[in-house]
């Protein structure tokens, strides 16, 4: 038996030599860069609007298609396994948001923060997370990226300050962080996303005074995917402009389904906070495929039919892979290989989350505070104590 | 284990599915032949699947029953179709797809009841391979996944009580009064322990229900509980049965309540239920968890009590009040021109309700007539489906079995049914000479679709129905 896979697999590499060979000799066929048509942005209080005209390579169109293919199959992967229980508790999906999670990232670098709601999944990818140590958080065990103690609405890396669970809180925290940028004198910016039903919150509007009054480095970000739980935006603001929702802060509407559209937006509006204008106000009218949770079908507020419209209409993936098909930047085999291997590290990723252990009991009241330990941590009552023996980490 | 091992078989699949295509340019070897037979067997030649799993479509569900397939094999489907119906513990919803393909082989048929979480239910190949050659994995590879899953949940909450009580710190209770909280106290008393043996952990010394329960946990049977929580290995589960002797001269009184076995084998039979049976309970469901049922009740005094009577009451109020003569059509209220009489009649097969069309112009002994004539037919089985499709009102009457009253699910998209009880005799304080004197009462519940037939307009109804029936002269003049 050995024999036969060894001969076989002999006779596989002299015929996949030849075809390497083959194969190297079409890459250096492909266009390395094109020019793009994309939509005109509405603006509010600019002058400017972000290009029309805008220049992707083919090593970037590679790279945000395989984050976005990584992002879509971890997403859909986590519906997966949460409907095998596998994965238990909250669980809200990003697929079909993609191109906004990888075009915000594309203009900033990983210097910048950026702070988010609990659809944060994505982002936790972008901003430096690897696949299986989100799906480890997801099924709480001990290689998570928070530990296994967060789960899906706790995670955070670098510069990504989670992962909020408190609908629209999370906005007056990035402002805070933008304070911090202004203050350091550093020349970052703070991203700060909410979604369309945390928009018409209170604590945002008092953000953007604050923010507009000492002009903070802060882009604020509004994903609209147009239903807010399952209210529609027409039935939940009366005014569905969210980018003039900042009155005085300027604002810009972008297709968020479009990468190269949201890239291009981004970078304008982050030159615009670095160069000391202060705060401004972007709105990407994006959809999302799954319901608002696991426990949402997604069905009881909009038809089967919008979602398919959508899907085969705008999906980002699809729009990327039809740019760079058309102009000869990749080949169909080249984005079918990245598919199959995207696959398979979902695959590992998961597989790896199943079989994880849990996090230890001992590790209940680790990296609670930051004093030195060991540390007294209350339990559910209070004579009861427990000790916490880690610190937490002290992000600087 | 089993997953790694499809996962590894579809991994060398992959690999060698690049050396399937061009089978006669290999170069010659004298393995060749052996290579062959190797690349003949079937699980080389096919396709490896997209495997479609039993979901948890509730937080509660453990397994779901498929009530209908909306794809067949070989239709190709896309991402965010719908590919079947799942009958959770609480609704039947649809299992949408996520992936692009097409679906290549139903494992598991309409009508498969109990099929626990994770199973097998369908394969799925991806687009332009061919769907016929797919590899149907093992039937036995598919669930244990879902049996480890299992007990790990059960070993590890096991485990979480049996580690908390190594880590509190147990104080000795040296002098002082003994402080059982009353829950406590009961546990202790039951099983005969000695109250002095348990650990407090409560304030100022108190032994809480918690250390009670710890202390039967730990002297009935001594678990040895491992330090090292490994979710990999499958553990079998704890099997509670009669304890064993514990150390010491504690007597053994065994717990004093015994839980029951319902459905043990022998103690009932089954009896499969019927199509029709199947579907009037599917639709009975569909028709309360999906219709905002509304209730309204009233007694009339009954001059003449035949149910023929109640029909033509029912018509004619109809009549009056076209506003309750209505349909739901999925968005909106369907009002109907016709009124069309749904009058339920019980037969062996279930519960059918054939219509006395045009009700509110027929007579009397016209509807008793036609109400005779397709009881008969519904009984022999022979109505014919225009004579129970359509209808606007039901009428349900479960007087002949001594109901007093009750209240009826609607047949969707119907807006109303009307719940007729028994005749029952009451006595009345005559206002005039204060005497006691009888009445024949009837009471009749109303349950309308809340979307359709709000609160104030059934009472309006019942008011008027009522007026029809104990008067019933009014309704010859109508």
């Amino acid at each position: 038996m050995l024999t036969n896979i060894s001969n076989v697999l002999r006779a596989c590499a002299q015929r996949n030599g030849a075809a390497a060979v083959v194969s190297a000799r079409t890459y250096s066929d492909f266009t390395t860069q094109a020019t793009f048509e994309i939509k005109k942005c509405d603006v509010f209080k600019l002058d400017e609007a972000p290009a029309t005209q805008v220049v992707m390579t083919r090593d970037e169109g590679l790279q945000y298609y395989r984050t976005m293919q990584t992002m879509r199959r971890m997403e859909l992967k986590a519906d997966q396994l949460y409907k095998q229980k596998i994965i238990r508790g909250f669980c809200h999906l990003y697929d079909g948001q993609e191109a906004c999670a990888v075009g915000i990232e594309a203009s900033i670098t990983l210097k910048d923060h950026l702070i988010t709601a609990y659809r944060a999944h994505g982002y936790t990818l972008t901003r430096g997370g690897t696949v299986k140590e989100i799906m480890a958080e997801l099924t709480g065990r001990r290689s998570g990226i928070a530990k296994g103690k967060g789960g899906s609405m706790h995670m955070y890396c670098k510069n990504f300050y989670g992962g909020n669970g408190i609908v629209g809180a999370q906005v007056p925290l990035g402002a805070g962080v933008a304070l911090a940028c202004k203050y350091k004198d550093t020349d970052e910016l703070c991203v700060c996303l909410y979604g369309d039903g945390a928009a018409n919150q209170g604590q945002i509007f008092e953000t953007y005074n604050m923010a507009a009054l000492w002009k903070l480095p802060v882009i604020f970000i509004c994903e609209n995917n147009r239903y807010g739980m399952g209210t529609s935006v027409e039935r939940a603001a009366a005014s569905t402009d969210y980018f003039k929702r900042g009155e005085f802060i300027p604002g810009l509407r972008v297709d968020g389904m479009d990468i190269l559209c949201v890239r291009e937006a981004t970078r304008f509006a982050a030159d615009h906070c670095r160069s000391g204008k202060g705060p401004i106000l972007m709105e990407l009218q994006t959809y999302r495929y799954h319901g608002h949770s696991m426990s949402d079908p997604g069905v009881s507020y909009r038809t089967r039919e919008e979602i398919q419209e959508v899907r085969s209409k705008s999906d980002p993936i699809s729009l990327l892979k039809d740019r760079l098909l058309s102009n000869n930047m990749a080949s169909v085999e080249e984005l079918k290989e990245i598919d199959v291997e995207v696959r398979k590290e979902i695959e590992d990723a998961a597989q790896f989350a199943t079989t994880d252990p849990e996090p230890p009991l001992e590790e209940l009241c680790n990296h609670v505070f930051s004093n030195n330990p060991p540390v007294e941590v209350r339990g559910t009552n209070p004579w009861a104590k427990l000790k916490g023996s880690v610190p937490n980490i002290t992000v600087v | 284990m089993a997953i790694s091992l499809s996962l590894g078989r579809q991994g060398v699949l992959f690999g060698l599915r690049l050396s399937q295509f061009n089978k006669c340019s290999w170069p010659s070897q004298p393995c060749q032949d052996r290579v062959r037979s190797f690349f003949q067997t079937p699980w080389m030649l096919g396709v490896s699947p997209l495997k479609v799993q039993m979901p948890a479509l509730s937080p509660t569900m453990e397994e779901g029953n498929i009530v209908k397939w909306l794809k067949k094999e070989g239709e190709s489907v896309e991402a965010g179709d719908a590919l079947c119906e799942i009958e959770t513990d609480k609704a039947v919803v649809t299992l949408e797809s996520n992936d692009d393909g097409v679906l290549a082989k139903i494992l598991m048929e309409e009508g498969s009841r109990n099929v626990r979480l994770g199973t097998l239910i369908a394969l799925m190949v991806e687009e332009g391979q061919d769907w016929k050659q797919v590899e149907i994995p093992a039937p036995d590879a598919a669930s244990p996944a879902a049996a480890p899953s299992s007990s790990d949940a059960g070993a590890a909450s096991t485990l979480t009580p049996a580690a908390p009580s190594p880590s509190p710190l147990p104080k000795p209770v040296t002098s002082g009064p003994l402080r059982l909280s009353p829950a406590a106290r009961h546990i202790l008393n039951t099983h005969g322990i000695d109250p002095k043996l348990a650990t407090p952990t409560g304030p100022r010394g108190l032994i809480t229900k918690e250390d009670a329960l710890n202390l039967l946990k730990k002297s009935p049977s001594p678990k040895t509980a491992p330090v090292t929580i490994t979710t990999a290995a499958p553990r079998p589960a704890p099997i509670p049965g009669v304890p064993p002797p514990p150390p010491g001269n504690r007597p053994n009184i065994p717990p004093v309540s015994v839980p029951g076995k319902p459905g043990a084998p022998g103690s009932f039979t089954e009896i499969p239920a019927t199509n029709i049976r199947r579907v009037i309970a599917q639709r009975l469901t569909e028709s309360k968890t999906t219709i905002p049922h509304a209730y309204a009740s009233i007694d009339y005094q009954i001059k003449v009590s035949v149910n023929d009577f109640i029909i033509k009451a029912a018509a004619v109020t109809l009549r009056e009040m076209p506003e309750v003569n209505v349909t739901w059509s999925g968005d909106g209220p369907h009002l109907l021109d016709s009124i069309h009489i749904s009058v339920a009649v019980a037969t062996d097969r279930g519960l059918i309700t054939p219509i006395i069309r045009d009700a509110a112009n027929k007579g009397v002994q016209e509807i008793s007539a036609t109400a005779k004539v397709l009881a008969q037919k519904a009984r022999d089985g022979k109505l014919l489906p225009e004579e129970y499709q359509g209808g606007s009102f039901s009428i349900s009457n479960l007087g002949m079995f001594g109901i007093t009253g009750f209240s009826a699910v609607i047949n969707p998209p119907q807006a109303c049914i009307l719940a007729v009880g028994t005749s029952r005799t009451e006595l009345r304080l005559n206002e005039d000479d204060q005497m006691l004197c009888k009445q024949q009462l009837m009471r009749v519940t109303l349950s309308s679709d809340g979307r359709l037939v709000d609160d104030e307009l059934a009472s309006r109804f019942l008011d008027k129905f009522r007026a029809n029936l104990e008067q019933p002269q009014r309704m010859a003049l109508a």
